[in-house]
């Protein structure tokens, strides 16, 4: 088989971080290459450097056998590379057909943009894909999967020899990861060969040929995927056996924390009614639009409730604001890491931040405890870098997780509303934030966990709240729950 | 683990990570640029001009920075929040011209005869209109929901008609009334601008404790930290449950009031006010603060920082002069630093941050 792409010897470096250390990478016509790593390994920097939007500092990339240099955006394109951002790039307002041929739209004699053709381009692209979007559609009334979907028929419309997806499935359901990998497939018959990012252990087997593992910038090994069962895998990426990667937890639910009665949102959720113990772990499964998001953000006052009750600790409350949610001692760890941090600033400020809110902003800051307080949870979290001064963007996703943990650790929140808690981190940090849901159950906290993840879900809730159109439509113990169950209440 | 144990480690893990020291060195120079930017352009300066470095030009700038870095200091608090203030001119001059008219003429307000009012009351005019200028700024940007650039260019606009209204569109006091009807500025307010202590302007001390305020603010006070957290990322700061509103409605008063602090200085400073000074204040302090090296995208920065830009703008102004560049050329040139120095600021941006 044709070598399409060989990087000899990469190196990259960021202040106080080495991104990449003399990396080596090959990728086969054909070949659908998955390449493994723990957040902040260096996958999506090399990704970058080969689609052209970081430079290397050392190395050499050869093409199909032709030494290239000074790679860019647009260089990149015209050797054939397409790359799928894990961030969507795709312009809301613009139609499906206008998003796919964004910068090449196809002119009439005139000059012109010729709409007809666009339109029968784009839908043929799409039907390469095995998909049925309408190309008038605009982007913004689409679903996450086919927004992802559209963003890949906008690559794949380039005609790449190679293409790069950056974590394609972490915004899909198991039934839409189906029709991408279906997609894949038809690519790499095609010839084109396919990097593969992801942390998704199980997808391995399932995608790929071969695998490639990075830790800390370094190239672990790459292996064929016959070879590569879980277990070494786990191996590779964290550097040591993780001997539980989702510790149990001995639950003894105590005292009601919080109870929820009829509560809906305009248009979005209906009669939700639900309760809360202490030292319980009450997970909500549903597929992708049927609510949770809502749910989590009416709980916490970022939506407002049209009609229902709450109570904390037997009490009723009215909760309209964050303010108003941290006062009465609840906690939310956002969807997105970046809807929490404020990356600017330093780990204390970012710690004490939910505690701020129920201050006035006249009053000093206490910063010499700040600094304490944070050092404390730096520690006992084994946050990395330990350093109270550098500002959090220059953290990895898991540490960057840890920070916002620690911030409702600080606020000693009652009730932790966890949102997909481990999207985008990787398997140890992953152990790692099991690991501190455990402690915290100990501690008498009580956890509502929103999670598209059937096995995380099964390992670790008490009890599972499942979600379709913005209902409950069923409620089961741990013990008798399964993933077809699950899966059949939800659809 | 024992507790020296767990001592050891923490030591251990509290070690800072090795760095180069070339790196070190490059991120001080980016970090010191405007300081040094500053130190060459004055050792310029006083080797191309023999005044610059004579007491009375040095009192001059000091006089001339002054009004600039008070308004950018209000200016920084609100670039920091992510917002930007184009009317700082504008409540500098209605304050001031509030103030000297109540300070210099007896006139009437439904029917009551008011002034001419002492400093004190007129200085506490001043401060509350300017205050309450910035407000309505405020409050038509949380509740009207409209961004700030269009809001401060709408209330620059309006505040500077009602300047000219309660003014007639004449300097306060003008040539007639002050020879005519004896109306001066208080003594204090003309101090405010042109006195001294100890040899030392009083507009420099001014500013330098308005600076100083400000970096107490900033570094000490939950509004500070709000600032930051609202500028630096709105969504975290909303979902930390911030007072996003409110803290928008703190910063535009804290500029319009220091917008007015700087309107008396300079109306001490001209022995009257008028409705369309400080017209070049608005461009001015925003330059100052971006020259100082705060994001203007909000989040990043410091007051300090800008009292550097603000000198800067100051000593390039007077060089210019001592080199006898014509004024016409001024303007391109004032211009250009400031378009140089955002590109430079991206530049460095880009260098020094993190890949994701």
């Amino acid at each position: 088989m044709k070598t399409l792409l060989r990087m000899v010897q990469v190196d990259k470096s960021f202040p106080g971080v080495h991104a990449l250390d003399h990396v080596d990478f090959e990728l086969r016509e054909g070949e659908v290459h998955v390449l493994l790593g723990e957040n902040g390994a260096g996958k999506s920097t090399l990704m970058k450097i080969l689609s052209g939007s970081l430079e290397s500092d050392a190395g050499q990339i050869f093409i199909e056998g032709r030494q290239v240099s000074h790679l860019n955006p647009e260089s990149a394109k015209e050797l054939g590379i397409g790359m799928v951002y894990q961030e969507l790039s795709l312009v809301p307002a613009l139609t499906v057909a206008e998003n796919i041929f964004l910068g090449k739209l196809p002119r009439s004699p005139l000059g012109l943009v010729d709409w007809p053709r666009m339109q029968a381009q784009a839908e043929k692209s799409l039907a390469d894909l095995g998909v049925s979007i309408a190309p008038r559609k605009q982007v913004r009334e689409l679903e996450v999967a086919e927004q992802q979907l559209t963003e890949i028929a906008r690559v794949l419309s380039a005609q790449p020899k190679i293409v790069l997806l950056d974590e394609p499935t972490s915004a899909l359901s198991d039934a839409e990861r189906e029709r991408l990998f279906d997609a894949i497939r038809r690519m790499s018959e095609r010839g084109v060969g396919i990097v593969y990012i992801s942390h998704r252990l199980a997808e391995v087997p399932l995608i790929g040929q071969r695998v490639t593992v990075l830790r800390d910038g370094r190239v672990i090994g790459t292996l064929p995927v016959e070879e590569a069962d879980e277990r070494t895998l786990v191996d590779m990426m964290v550097g040591r056996r993780l001997t539980e990667q989702y510790p149990k937890h001995p639950s003894q639910p105590g005292r009601r924390l919080l109870k929820i009665e009829n509560l809906s949102v305009e248009g979005r959720l209906r009669k939700i009614s639900l309760e809360l113990h202490e030292g319980e772990i009450l997970a909500i499964f549903g597929l992708m639009g049927a609510g949770q998001p809502e749910l989590t953000r009416a709980i916490f006052g970022l939506e407002p409730i049209s009609s229902g009750r709450m109570c904390i600790a037997d009490e009723e409350v009215h909760i309209h604001s964050p303010a108003d949610a941290i006062r009465h001692s609840l906690g939310l760890l956002t969807r997105d890491r970046r809807h929490s941090l404020v990356p600017a600033l330093p780990v204390p400020p970012n710690v004490t931040l939910a505690n701020l809110s129920q201050l006035r902003l006249h009053q000093g800051l206490r910063l010499r405890t700040e600094a304490e307080r944070a050092a404390q949870y730096v520690d006992s979290l084994r946050i990395q870098p330990p350093s109270l001064d550098r500002p959090v963007m220059f953290l990895s996703g898991g540490n960057q997780q840890k920070v916002v943990l620690a911030r409702w650790l600080f606020s000693e929140a009652k009730v932790l509303i966890f949102d997909e808690p481990t999207r985008g981190i990787d398997v140890g940090a992953k152990a790692e934030v099991f690991a501190l849901m455990s402690r915290l159950i100990r501690s008498r906290v009580g956890i509502i966990m929103v999670s598209s993840e059937m096995p995380e879900i099964l390992a670790v809730a008490d009890r599972i709240m499942v979600m379709r159109d913005g209902e409950i439509t069923k409620e089961f113990r741990a013990a008798e729950a399964t993933q077809e169950l699950l899966l059949r209440s939800a659809s | 683990m024992s507790r020296a144990q767990r001592e050891a480690k923490g030591t251990e893990q509290k070690q800072p990570q090795p760095r180069s020291v070339a790196r070190t060195l490059r991120e001080l120079v980016s970090r010191l640029g405007p300081v040094i930017a500053l130190f060459l352009l004055c050792a310029y300066l006083a080797v191309a001009s023999p005044h610059f470095l004579r007491t009375g030009n040095l009192i001059n700038i000091t006089r001339q920075s002054a009004i600039t870095t008070i308004l950018a200091i209000g200016q920084t608090l609100v670039i920091l929040s992510a917002g930007i203030d184009l009317s700082v001119g504008a409540i500098a001059a209605i304050s001031a011209s509030a103030a000297a008219v109540l300070m210099t003429q007896r006139i009437r307000i439904l029917g009551l005869a008011i002034g001419p009012v002492n400093f004190v009351v007129g200085l506490l005019v001043a401060v509350a209109v300017g205050a309450a200028a910035g407000a309505f700024n405020g409050l038509i940007i949380t509740r009207g929901r409209i961004p700030d650039f269009i809001a401060t260019l709408g209330s620059l606009t309006i505040l500077r008609g009602i300047a000219l209204l309660i003014t007639g569109g004449l300097p306060v006091p003008s040539h007639i009334t002050a020879t005519e009807l004896k109306g001066y500025l208080p003594e204090q307010m003309i101090w405010m601008g042109a006195g001294s202590i100890l040899g030392i302007p009083a507009a420099g001390l001014i500013a330098v404790a308005i600076v100083l305020l400000g970096w107490l603010l900033i570094r000490y006070t939950v509004l500070g930290r709000a600032i930051l957290a609202v500028g630096g990322n709105r969504e975290a700061a909303r979902v930390s449950g911030i007072g996003i509103n409110k803290t928008k409605i703190a910063v535009y008063l804290l500029s319009g009031l220091m917008a007015a602090v700087a309107g008396c200085v300079l109306a001490g400073r001209l022995n009257s006010a008028n409705a369309l000074m400080a017209d070049e204040e608005n461009l001015r302090s925003i330059a100052a603060v971006v020259i100082g090296g705060t994001n203007l995208f909000g989040g990043e920065g410091g007051v300090i920082g800008s009292l550097i830009g603000a000198l800067i703008m100051g000593v390039l102004g007077n060089g210019l002069n001592l080199l006898n560049v014509s004024a016409f050329w001024q303007r391109i040139v004032h211009g250009m630093v400031i378009i140089l120095v955002v590109i430079f600021d991206q530049w460095r941006r880009r260098r020094f941050s993190p890949v994701t």
